[in-house]
């Protein structure tokens, strides 16, 4: 004899949700989206979150001190923008440690290379001092423990360096001793050298192109910015007015600061977006689930009432309604969250270079406890969406109910 | 015919996406002095697409059984579509390159796409394989 099916209470929520597949699909696919987009803009917020601490923590400078009419070339140089030459040719790092408010200064020059062979685009070369710089050595010591020599590099994470470890910049190879890891910030398309190696670097640039690159007469002096570290009580603005009433002619002024502010008040805009649009959607997914599951309940009627009539209780008919409404945003909730990783993880770096915003993968802990809290969301938001239509089921008498309508 | 089209249409779909994305909107760099390893990426990714998709047309004229096996090839060719520019040949390693920004991780999500389709399509085919 044929095994007869035999169906539990435990798994009657799921043969429900079996013998209407249309219905749970619909379902299904509303607590996916609601799902995805709660998974895609919180790891969104996320990412910028870390995008811009990261940002903070290399812009470490109080002051920069640059070339007048090349704040806007620095600026795009601490973001993300293009890299540039421009250049001091006085003596101005030793005048700037002078002034009152000056606790620490070091000399940084920047040079574009041309589209270097490794790369698509141009990358920036940065040659700074070890010795004094407060702001590069200590981010490069915590991943490179050598020193770095005359004619050696250090480059950022988005540069791509040959299987041989070196760098081809103007027709030179470089041995590259170290890739610092992803900052968000234009440094990740930089290549680094001590300042020993500038005036090599100026002079193998002057071979290939005269367009854009530092005049061989300043390359042992070009220095392209001042950082300057200030002592406590003193402000970035009282100190900068101090050196432009100074005899010192040619200077403008960047203040990392504020170009770390213009940064997140952008990204507060982007999370103010992003969160509205989270409540409107989930509040648009509550009332889609709560109508859907009152209709059901309500035409259902009938088939509760039998089932009280075969000696379920109350509590039970709510344990399989709430069954059903948790089972559905489990298994959307699944799929939303695949969906959602789908895009986010595997095109971090497209949606980084999109947004224009320093933006950061978070580390896998984040991650997965994210994972588990939009499930969890997910879960909730589908039993919060029954939980009225439950309730309703065990007020009416299952005989009555039975008997509607004759 | 439902299993059927389920087993074969997103084979050729992704399959065909497969081969041409490295080529079209999910390009690698261009090729300069020097071919560079997304560039034979590519290449393979021609071959293996072209045998998801021929795979998936075959499977619109044959019998659930054998379905099975194709939807298993499938899903062992799809595994292959995320090695190759992971594993097996790569993309330039600068994060900011087009083909590891772009074309790798395309590649990674119609691998992925395949093989959960295929998956579906073998427990489909199996269930009205038994039933026959």
């Amino acid at each position: 004899m044929a095994a007869v099916p035999h169906i539990t209470l435990g798994r009657l929520p799921l043969e429900n949700l079996r013998r209407k597949p249309f219905r749970t699909t619909s379902l299904i696919v509303v607590v996916a989206i609601l799902a995805m987009a709660f998974f895609g803009g919180s790891i969104l917020a996320l990412n910028l979150n870390k995008g811009l601490k990261s940002m903070e923590e290399r812009l470490g400078a109080d002051l920069m001190v640059v070339p007048s009419g090349s704040q806007s070339k620095a600026e795009a140089l601490l973001t993300n923008g293009n890299p540039n030459t421009f250049y001091f040719t006085n003596d101005i790092g030793e005048r700037v440690q002078g002034f009152d408010g000056v606790e620490q200064a070091t000399e940084q020059t920047y040079i574009a290379s041309l589209a270097a062979e490794c790369c698509d685009e141009k990358v920036q070369i940065v040659g700074f001092n070890p010795e004094t710089d407060f702001v590069i050595e200590p981010w490069i010591a915590s991943q490179y423990d050598g020193t770095l020599g005359k004619g050696e590099v250090i480059v950022g994470s988005s540069i791509n360096v040959s299987a041989d470890n070196t760098i081809k910049l103007y027709n030179h190879v470089f041995p590259v001793k170290a890739q610092l890891a992803r900052t968000a910030t234009g440094l990740d398309s930089s290549v680094f050298i001590s300042d020993g190696t500038v005036p090599d670097m100026v002079s193998y640039a002057n071979k290939v192109t005269t367009r854009g690159t530092i005049p061989d007469e300043y390359a042992d002096r070009a220095v392209s910015s001042v950082l300057v570290k200030l002592q406590p009580g003193y402000s970035a603005e009282q100190v900068a007015d101090e050196i432009s009433k100074s005899d010192l002619k040619g200077v403008g002024f960047v203040y990392p600061g504020g170009v770390t502010s213009t940064t997140k008040t952008s990204l507060n805009t982007i999370l103010v977006y992003v969160a509205v649009f989270l409540i409107v959607f989930w509040a648009l997914a509550l009332i889609v689930l709560l109508a859907v599951f009152s209709a059901s309940v309500n035409e259902r009627k009938k088939e509760f009432a039998s089932l009280r009539i075969m000696g379920a209780t109350r509590g039970m008919l709510t344990r399989i309604v709430l069954g059903e409404s948790a089972l559905i945003g489990l298994i959307g909730g699944v799929i939303g969250i695949a969906v959602a990783s789908l895009v986010v993880f595997p095109f971090s770096g497209a949606i980084g270079k999109e947004l224009e915003l320093p933006y950061l993968q978070v580390g896998v802990v984040p991650c997965l406890l994210l994972i588990v809290g939009s499930l969890a969301f997910a879960v909730v938001t589908g039993a919060l969406a029954s939980l009225v239509s439950a309730f309703r089921l065990g007020r009416p008498e299952a005989y009555l109910t039975l008997r509607e309508g004759e | 015919m439902k299993n059927r089209l389920f087993a074969s249409i997103p084979s050729i779909v992704f399959g065909v996406l497969i081969a041409i994305a490295p080529h079209t909107f999910a390009h690698v760099c261009k090729v300069t002095e020097m071919a560079m390893k997304c560039h034979w990426t590519a290449q393979a990714e021609i071959g293996v697409g072209a045998m998801i998709a021929v795979l998936g047309l075959i499977a619109l004229f044959v019998e659930p059984k054998i379905r099975v096996g194709l939807s298993i090839a499938v899903i062992l060719a799809g595994v292959l579509a995320i090695a190759v520019p992971t594993v097996l040949i790569g993309v330039c390693p600068g994060a900011m390159m087009h083909c590891h920004m772009v074309a790798r991780p395309t590649l990674i999500v119609l691998g992925v796409l395949t093989i959960v389709f295929a998956v579906v399509a073998v427990l489909l085919d199996s269930r009205t394989a038994k039933r026959a």
